[in-house]
């Protein structure tokens, strides 16, 4: 019945054994959901929200998970005492889980019709009814056009890498579906793909759970989702409870100061809390015009020749003098190859770049120009050598920037730390010792070090939680003011670019489809992509949702079925 | 550099190195690995004390005590002229030992070098090396060791030679594999972009990256390499008498089997013994530092 428990979750604590001693990780969980319910589980990384989830489905790391006392109900039911069959009877039946991430979640050497029939097999193994290949085949299309994928023979047919992102997401969706399970567990939906896609998925969610009498269970970092998805909420801290409520509540009147801390966090669209930011200077900077890039594959002679990919086409733009200039986009819409070009690491197909009134090919030619624009990339695991220590990591702009000479560089390193605000003994740690956020200091200060005019910073934040990205932020601005820096910003979080730019690019298939300072794209976007693209945004007020550009089902169709995504 | 690294003193890398120490502590057959690796070491270096025949390492004849099962005064038992086996054995160590630091220091950096090479520059350069690399590669072993010592004479020297030939393409695929992932990272291009040159990207960025790998490889070839020497001695192709070899050893002593059994079998087991030990050493150390080869 609609208000009964289907999942009661009560003072569960859970530790990891390791070295011979067990960290607690899960303190006194209590956690309700109702039939029919949406419920949202909300934290950031380490908060425990997935291990949580990972105790209701039973898939614990063995041994190291252990159960240290709580009790997990599922209709009734005591979960934890459950023999490993009986647990393994609700799996995939009454209780599924959608995984976050759509590409590993499937082996990419079966085609979609094999994982799907494996897991209707073994289910219907487990529960002892023999079924046949074709009934099941019957059931698999059934599904797959639950979760609107029209032409279910194709889909089964194809690999993991031969659909796109947002497919591969309905199509796990439709895996946990396959048995019509009471509770829906989804673990991050819609993260991993971009803003548009997301959210036809989550409006996907909505409507199954209305349609076929479902239960959610939603674990996210991501506030603004919750928002859509979600009826009650439980915010999560340190393996801990900190809050929980109808979403209205939460939202409009926070009590925790952790989730008021977390909603402070979320760069807002519109409204009065948005940041502005002001241009230092009016003097050209950097200047594109008709930009393009053409990728020629090289021609094998086993092989047909491939059609060229044109990446980028007929893209102009102005940047000025500390400018913070941002490129959005989705994924594979150029903005890193525009980066790219501007930087001087790929040649243009045609077209002119200018920097300080002088042409790239002009700079490409002088050693020094290579210190005058720097980078910030995504992905901080990766742009830290592992085996350098921060001092090390330095040491290499350093030997080559012009104001520091050999006696000076333990000095500069101290310096270029407490820039980027971090104590002086990191020095001699090494990346592995380093939080997301500190590894994106010091490429920020590995940046800095040959002090340069222009940084371009491409999607830094990306991978960090929310407080982190805030604070890294605020970094980035004050250096700005500091150093009198010009930013070119790539990301695909628009809401991050409303509070960070003052100018704002927007690409579309390799064009830029709109341009101008960050007010007018958002107040009044002229271009169908981009009403499109910033009505899908989620946010978390009423008054910005309303204050969103409307977008008809049929533009939104119209756009979706342009993108490169679906 | 070095004084940036002194600002302060940061203990926490050490607790990491004394918790690889743990684990490798931790896997039982590892640490009999590196006993083992080190019992031969030592019986190589010390072998004039230990061995309780020195003089019988060289062209020594004592036809009365020719032929002795292993007993208390020849634990090994002694060979057709009467030398005591157990004391060639510890010289025949010596003689494994150079072997394996004469191949693989040649070998190694010659492999690491040209893998460094062909995995961080593409293009003409990859494929050059690589394609030597391979052609190399398909060539059998045994045949292109006998090709060698045969137009050279066969000695120990010439054998080092042969098997160095052969050996450095092993390392110089793997060093090109792991090279070619880690020069896709965005640090690679970030070094190059503060001004490095790329010298210091292949050897201060990329080949640090590369050490996990080449150390457990290098330790596991240890033991192969004993056991190439010791075919080719077999053969007849390496080391020549009276020098105590152990596959030179084994071959003579295969001449009297089964009835002197231990003059072939005592041999063949310190050759077992000391492949084990470098084998056992090289997965405890695989397992240490979590990487593929």
């Amino acid at each position: 019945m609609r208000g009964d428990p289907i999942l009661e979750i009560q003072g569960l604590d859970l530790g990891f054994a390791a070295y011979g001693q067990v960290t607690q990780v899960l303190h006194g969980i209590d956690l309700r959901v109702e039939i029919g319910q949406r419920v949202a589980v909300i934290g950031e990384s380490g908060s425990g929200k997935t291990v949580t989830m990972k105790a209701v489905i039973g898939t614990l790391p063995h041994p190291a998970g252990r159960v240290l006392g709580g009790s997990i109900r599922f209709q009734g039911r005591e979960l934890l005492t459950l023999t490993r069959s009986e647990r393994d009877r609700l799996k995939g039946t009454d209780i599924s889980i959608v995984h976050q991430d759509p590409l590993t979640s499937f082996n990419p050497v079966f085609t979609i019709g094999q994982h799907l029939d494996d897991v209707l097999r073994y289910a219907d193994r487990r529960l002892g009814a023999a079924t046949d290949r074709a009934g099941r085949q019957r059931r698999v299309e059934t599904t797959l056009r639950q979760v609107q994928l029209n032409e279910p023979e194709r889909i089964l047919r194809s690999f993991p890498f031969q659909l796109s992102g947002g497919m591969r997401q309905r199509v796990l969706i439709a895996m946990a579906l396959l048995h019509r399970p009471q509770l829906l567990i989804a673990d991050e939906p819609g993260t991993a793909l971009d803003v548009t896609t997301q959210d036809e998925i989550l409006r996907l969610l909505n409507q199954l759970v209305s349609e076929e009498h479902l239960t959610l269970l939603m674990v996210t970092h991501n506030l603004a989702v919750v928002r859509q998805t979600a009826d009650y909420v439980y915010v999560m801290q340190a393996g801990r409870i900190v809050e929980h409520g109808p979403t209205r509540a939460i939202f409009e009147a926070p009590r925790a100061p952790y989730t008021q801390q977390l909603l402070a966090a979320i760069p807002p669209l519109y409204g009065t809390r948005v940041q502005r930011r002001e241009a230092l200077t009016t003097d050209a900077f950097i200047t594109a015009s008709d930009l393009a890039k053409r990728f020629v594959s090289p021609r094998h002679w086993l092989e047909p020749a491939r059609p060229p990919v044109t990446a980028v086409r007929g893209a102009t733009l102005s940047v000025c003098r500390g400018d913070i200039f941002g490129i959005a986009g989705e994924s594979g819409s150029g903005k890193t190859t525009i980066a790219r070009m501007i930087m001087g690491l790929l040649p243009p197909t045609s077209g002119r770049i200018e920097i300080d009134g002088r042409s790239i090919e002009d700079l490409r030619a002088d050693p020094a120009f290579r210190h005058r624009i720097q980078i910030v990339y995504q992905n901080p695991a990766s742009s830290l050598n592992p085996r350098r220590t921060v001092a090390e990591t330095l040491a290499v702009p350093l030997a080559f920037a012009r104001s520091a000479r050999r006696g000076e560089r333990a000095d500069r390193t101290r310096a270029l730390l407490a820039q980027v605000e971090l104590p002086a003994h990191f020095a001699s740690r090494y990346p592995h010792q380093l939080s997301g956020g500190q590894k994106q200091r010091v490429a920020i200060a590995r940046a800095l070090a040959v002090e340069p005019e222009i940084l371009v910073l491409d999607e830094p934040t990306s991978s960090l939680d929310v407080s982190v990205q805030k604070t890294i932020i605020d970094l980035l601005l004050a250096l700005r003011t500091q150093l009198g820096l010009t930013y070119l910003f790539i990301s695909h979080d628009l809401s991050l670019m409303r509070n960070f730019c003052n100018r704002i690019a927007v690409m579309f298939r390799g064009e830029i489809c709109e341009q101008g300072t960050t007010d007018e794209v958002f107040l009044h976007p002229q271009n169908a992509y981009t009403r499109a693209l910033i009505a899908s945004i989620p946010v978390i007020s009423d008054e910005e949702e309303r204050a969103k550009p409307s977008v008809t089902l049929e533009e939104r169709r119209a756009v979706l079925a342009s993108t490169v995504q679906l | 550099m070095s004084s940036a690294t002194d600002l302060t003193q940061d203990f926490e890398e050490l607790s990491n190195l004394g918790r690889a120490w743990r684990r490798f502590l931790r896997n039982p057959a590892a640490v009999i690995g590196a006993l083992i690796v080190i019992s031969v070491v030592v019986a190589a270096v010390l072998a004039p004390l230990l061995a309780p025949h020195p003089g019988h390492a060289g062209s020594f004849v004592d036809f009365r005590n020719r032929h002795i099962a292993p007993s208390f005064a020849h634990v090994m038992g002694t060979d057709n002229v009467g030398r005591d086996i157990f004391s060639r054995v510890l010289f025949g160590y010596r003689v494994s030992l150079l072997l394996v630091v004469g191949v693989l220091g040649v070998a190694v950096p010659l492999g690491v070098l040209f893998g460094l090479l062909a995995g961080y520059f593409a293009g003409v350069v990859e494929t050059a090396f690589m394609g030597f690399t391979n052609v190399m590669l398909a060539m059998p072993p045994l045949v292109m060791a006998l090709a060698i010592t045969a137009v050279l004479s066969p000695d120990l020297v010439n054998s080092m030679i042969a098997i160095t030939c052969l050996w450095w393409t092993w390392h110089c695929r793997l060093v090109y594999r792991v090279t070619k992932s880690v020069a896709a990272e965005d640090f690679v291009e970030a070094a190059r972009l503060a001004g490095a040159s790329h010298f210091h990207v292949l050897f201060r960025e990329l080949l640090p990256n590369c050490t996990a790998a080449i150390s457990v490889k290098t330790t596991l070839d240890a033991g192969f390499v004993i056991l190439f020497g010791a075919s080719l001695s077999f053969l007849g192709l390496g080391v020549q008498p009276p020098t105590p070899d152990l596959g030179t050893m084994v071959a003579s002593g295969a001449q009297f089997l089964p009835e002197m059994w231990w003059e072939a079998v005592m041999p063949g087991l310190a050759i077992l013994y000391a492949i084990l030990g470098f084998n056992l050493l090289g997965d405890g150390l695989r397992d240490m530092m979590d990487v593929e080869i």
